[in-house]
């Protein structure tokens, strides 16, 4: 193609130029990952990679460290935020696909995009000055007197209802990755082909059965991808989750519990560590946090190009 | 590289345009609980002489980290620097304002001052081991309260604080089991409880929780209109935190320039005095001559007219006697 | 029940639950806005524009240092961050087009534009500040160019794509050079779809506070230098709502009800235009 044109001197300048900045983005993953590497080596030298991993130790008094807090808080808060989003996208992306009228497809779909346009941080003073009072006097203590009396499940809701915990943090960040799911859930819906739905209702299918035995099949790599990537979205969202999680580097049991994640550790603690193997830690958090969510990223986009090259745009 | 040619290149066309509007500036940043008075002082400051001081509260932590690392003028610290570590970071240390750390708590109907705690009362609570308000140990101090059966939440604060630092070193020095398990620092793993970041963190979430106790700096207690508990001091009497209090407890400091200051003020022997007073203090970077200088003008300037700001805050000026003692360290350290 | 019922009974109430699911999200959505809509507008007032924060305890003050802080800032990463992007877009729509280094590069950014923005933050402050010894207003702007980088990239290279190759080939056969067809054809063709690219990635790094955090950090005065801290809205945000004081939190508020909406104003004139545009 346009390749075998490269004989202008100008023209040799400017495909370099552009070259460069194409490998800008190279530039910048392997230069986050070598810096960070770098500012850890001490961390990662003092604790070893498995030890930090596993270790519940955020102590800056002895100096030791470990990430199991933070990637417990991560982990908890971003499945919790999927199990209460992934539902409720997939609904709307089937509202606005198959069930709404025509003319309120557009606009719910650009209602559900705005959503995604609101900034983090004012999810998180909302959360902080709106919602955690709602949880705390409302919600949680209705969720205690019914699920929180069940067996086993119960232990998830005991402890003093405060809105600051585990779960109001996982409200908030679904509320977040709602808009992303569903918009990625209606995209792989709309690649159905007509033919084969107008088919199904032909012989007189109805919508839902539609929905259920045509369009989810044909597009569920599609969507499994876009709940990837908005778990990947979750698990690096900091603002959000850094006004009501309450900063508590514990595991518990208790959704209802303070919590920390490895962005909201970095949020309080990246400028005020004192040591020198406490800001070290913090860099190798923020290693475990960029390795965590590139892969999981690299996994949502495999899923979301199979199911492109699939069914073709 | 892309970027920091692009960045370079851009630095360079505005850079002139920048100097132009540059009007002398300061930047220090630290310690949460002098922000009130550091804020206000900066303030005036900048009416009376234009110069802009930017105190920005990231707690003492960091203010020891980012003048270590450089990337600030000034630091501040509540927790002192013990002289050697001074000495590795090469650093200067004096203090500027002296306060008082306060547990302020959220017990709905209950009034500032009503409710009295002892050390090993209030190290239980921060503990854990005292789950609830109306356990036997709170009530016996407070057989007049009527104290609810409810759960307490504890919060303490998320960054590293000299606050924490002031109210740790209380705990271990009031409470054995405070310092066989826990120890005092500026940031330490809490048994219990929610971190809020910084003094305003800690005061925002005990007044949005219920039945929760905190601990902050006095004028943060008096600002965010929280209510601040009595606290039994060394002398044996419940005493409440005020200028009073806490001048009793400053009283008793008695600061060596020789060792940059480095004092605790925490658990004063005087019969008024407040049990967690604490001084806190600016740190500089030994090397950088200019930049102190401008900076100890600046709190020159604040010992000579800020000490009505200071009092109206319900901090304790330094005694003049002290900030002679100060600005004799300044001299006798080039500045 | 005949299967004929339960089949609508079914269809009745998967259809209900979808119809809910979309009120649960729209009713989010009401929700936020309403609450920033309400606080924020009973705090707009002529001093938040025109002067700069007083301390606690003092009454007035503004956040004008915060508005200009942000705008230099967001100016300065769209300055940085745009051509780069454009360039980095035109590559692997033209030159290595079809290419699998282009398949990688285009792969990699789409995945940069959901990695955590925090981390860059401390990416950043290990670069810049740090060695440089200042937190700094570039260093913000930089942080935030990081991140606007892949976004421009990855829309320039799909925007380029969707210009015809045989307007190229028109112009190649009048004996123009690529880079001539490139600046005269592909990006006139493709401008508008660029600039909404541009304006999303505006609005996608605006409300971004994590990577402000450690690289332009805060200044409670009003200041042109992007060499020292510069405050910016965000940042001030997270301090004032975490704050104790009444009247930071109102003052919060309403610096959360212009960002909101500036945010969504870009979002939905990006949108627009890109309807406008590319109505197929």
């Amino acid at each position: 193609m346009g390749i075998t044109l490269r004989k202008d001197p100008i023209d040799l300048f400017f495909s370099a130029v552009t070259a460069v900045a194409a490998c800008s983005v190279i530039a910048i993953i392997l230069g986050i990952v070598f810096v960070l590497i770098r500012e850890s080596s001490l961390a990662i030298g003092k604790f070893g990679f498995f030890a930090f991993l596993t270790s519940t130790d955020w102590n800056p008094v002895t100096e030791s460290f470990g990430a199991a807090t933070t990637i417990f808080g991560t982990i908890v808060t971003t499945v919790l935020a999927l199990v209460i989003a992934v539902p409720t996208a997939i609904g709307i992306a089937i509202f606005v696909t198959e069930v709404a009228p025509d003319f309120l497809k557009g606009p719910i779909g650009i209602a559900i995009e705005l959503l995604a346009a609101i900034p983090s941080i004012i999810y998180g003073m909302w959360g902080l000055f709106t919602l955690a009072p709602i949880m705390a006097n409302h919600i949680e203590p209705a969720l205690q007197s019914t699920v929180g009396r069940l067996p086993l499940i119960g232990i998830l809701f005991e402890g003093t209802p405060m809105g600051i915990d585990l779960f109001t943090a996982s409200v908030i960040l679904s509320i977040m990755i709602i808009p992303f799911t569903a918009s990625i859930a209606r995209d792989s819906f709309n690649l159905t082909p007509a033919v084969v739905k107008e088919s199904a209702y032909g012989i007189g299918a109805t919508k839902w059965e539609v929905v259920k035995n045509i369009v989810l099949p044909y597009s569920k790599v599609g969507v499994f991808g876009g709940v990837v990537l908005s778990l990947g979205r979750a698990l690096g969202e900091t603002m959000a989750v850094a006004f009501v999680l309450g900063n508590s580097h514990k595991i518990t049991s208790s959704l209802l519990d303070a919590a920390a994640t490895i962005t909201v550790t970095l949020a309080n603690e990246f400028t005020e560590a004192d040591s020198d193997v406490y800001l070290s830690s913090l860099f190798y958090l923020a290693l475990v946090l960029f390795l965590m969510s590139f892969i999981v990223l690299a996994i949502a986009k495999f899923f979301l190009l199979r199911a492109e090259k699939r069914y073709g745009r | 590289m892309q970027i920091l040619l692009a960045a370079a290149l851009t630095a360079s066309l505005v850079l002139p345009f920048a100097t132009v509007h540059a009007a002398e500036k300061l930047n220090g940043a630290g310690a949460s609980f002098p922000y009130p008075v550091y804020s206000a002082w900066a303030y005036s400051y900048n009416k009376a002489t234009g110069v802009r001081l930017n105190y920005q509260s990231i707690g003492s932590g960091g203010g020891q980290r980012q003048i270590s690392a450089r990337t600030v003028d000034f630091g501040a610290s509540d927790a002192p620097l013990t002289p050697a570590k001074l000495k590795k970071h090469n650093l200067l240390q004096f203090p500027a304002v002296i306060g008082g750390v306060t547990p302020v708590v959220n017990i709905p109907g209950l009034q500032a001052g009503q409710l009295k705690l002892d050390a090993s009362t209030f190290c239980s609570i921060f503990l854990g081991k005292i789950a609830y308000w109306d356990d036997a140990m709170v009530r016996k101090a407070n057989p007049a309260l009527q104290l609810p059966h409810k759960k307490i939440t504890v919060v303490h604060r998320s960054d590293g604080s000299g606050t924490t630092a002031i109210f740790t070193h209380y705990l271990s020095e009031t409470c054995p089991a405070w310092k066989t398990t826990v120890g005092e620092g500026k940031a330490v793993q809490w048994p219990k409880g929610i971190g809020g970041k910084g003094n305003e963190g800690v005061a925002n979430y005990v007044k949005r929780t219920k039945y929760s106790i905190g601990y902050v700096e006095y004028a943060y207690a008096k600002q965010s209109k929280l209510a601040h508990t009595r606290l039994r001091n060394r002398s044996g009497s419940f005493v409440e935190p005020n200028f009073e209090t806490f001048s009793d407890a400053a009283k008793t400091a008695n600061f060596n320039s020789k060792r940059h200051f480095h004092l605790w003020l925490t658990n004063a022997p005087g019969k008024k005095s407040w049990p967690i007073a604490g001084a806190t203090f600016i740190l500089l970077a030994k090397e950088k001559k200019v930049v102190n200088r401008k900076t100890v003008q600046f709190f020159d300037w604040a010992f000579k007219n800020g000490d009505k700001t200071a009092q109206r805050l319900v901090y304790i000026p330094l005694p003049a006697a002290l900030k002679n003692k100060v600005r004799a360290y300044w001299k006798s350290q080039g500045i | 029940m005949t299967v004929e019922q339960r089949r609508k009974l079914e269809n009745l109430t998967a259809l209900v639950l979808s119809t809910l699911a979309a009120a649960f999200g729209l009713f989010w959505l009401i929700f936020i806005l309403g609450d920033v809509l309400v606080h924020g507008i009973g705090a707009l007032n002529a001093d938040l524009f025109l002067s700069d924060p007083a301390p606690p305890g003092i009454e007035g003050g503004g956040l004008r240092n915060a508005f200009v802080g942000q705008i230099m800032i967001t100016f300065f990463a769209t300055l940085i961050g745009v051509p780069i992007g454009v360039l980095g877009g035109t590559f692997l729509a033209e030159y290595a087009r079809g290419t699998r280094f282009a398949r990688i590069i285009s792969v990699l950014s789409d995945i940069m534009v959901s990695v955590p923005s925090i981390v860059i933050g401390t990416f950043i402050y290990a670069l810049l500040v740090r060695p440089l010894g200042h937190f700094s207003g570039w260093a913000g702007s930089i942080a935030l160019a990081v991140i606007m980088i892949p976004v421009v990239l990855r829309t320039t290279e799909d925007m380029l794509s969707l210009v015809p190759w045989t307007l190229r080939e028109a112009a190649f056969a009048l004996g123009a050079p690529y880079y001539k067809v490139i600046m005269k054809v592909v990006y006139r063709g493709a401008a508008t779809g660029i600039l909404t690219g541009v304006l999303l990635s505006i609005a996608r790094v605006a409300g971004e506070t994590a990577p402000l955090l450690f690289t332009s950090f805060n200044n409670n005065f009003f200041s042109w230098d992007m060499n020292g801290p510069v405050a910016s809205l965000t940042v001030t945000v997270f301090q004032y709502a975490m704050g104790p004081f009444e009247e930071w939190h109102t003052q919060a508020w309403a610096a959360s009800l212009l960002i909101t909406l500036f945010i969504l104003a870009i979002t939905i004139l990006g949108r627009a235009i890109i309807k406008w545009r590319y109505r197929s």
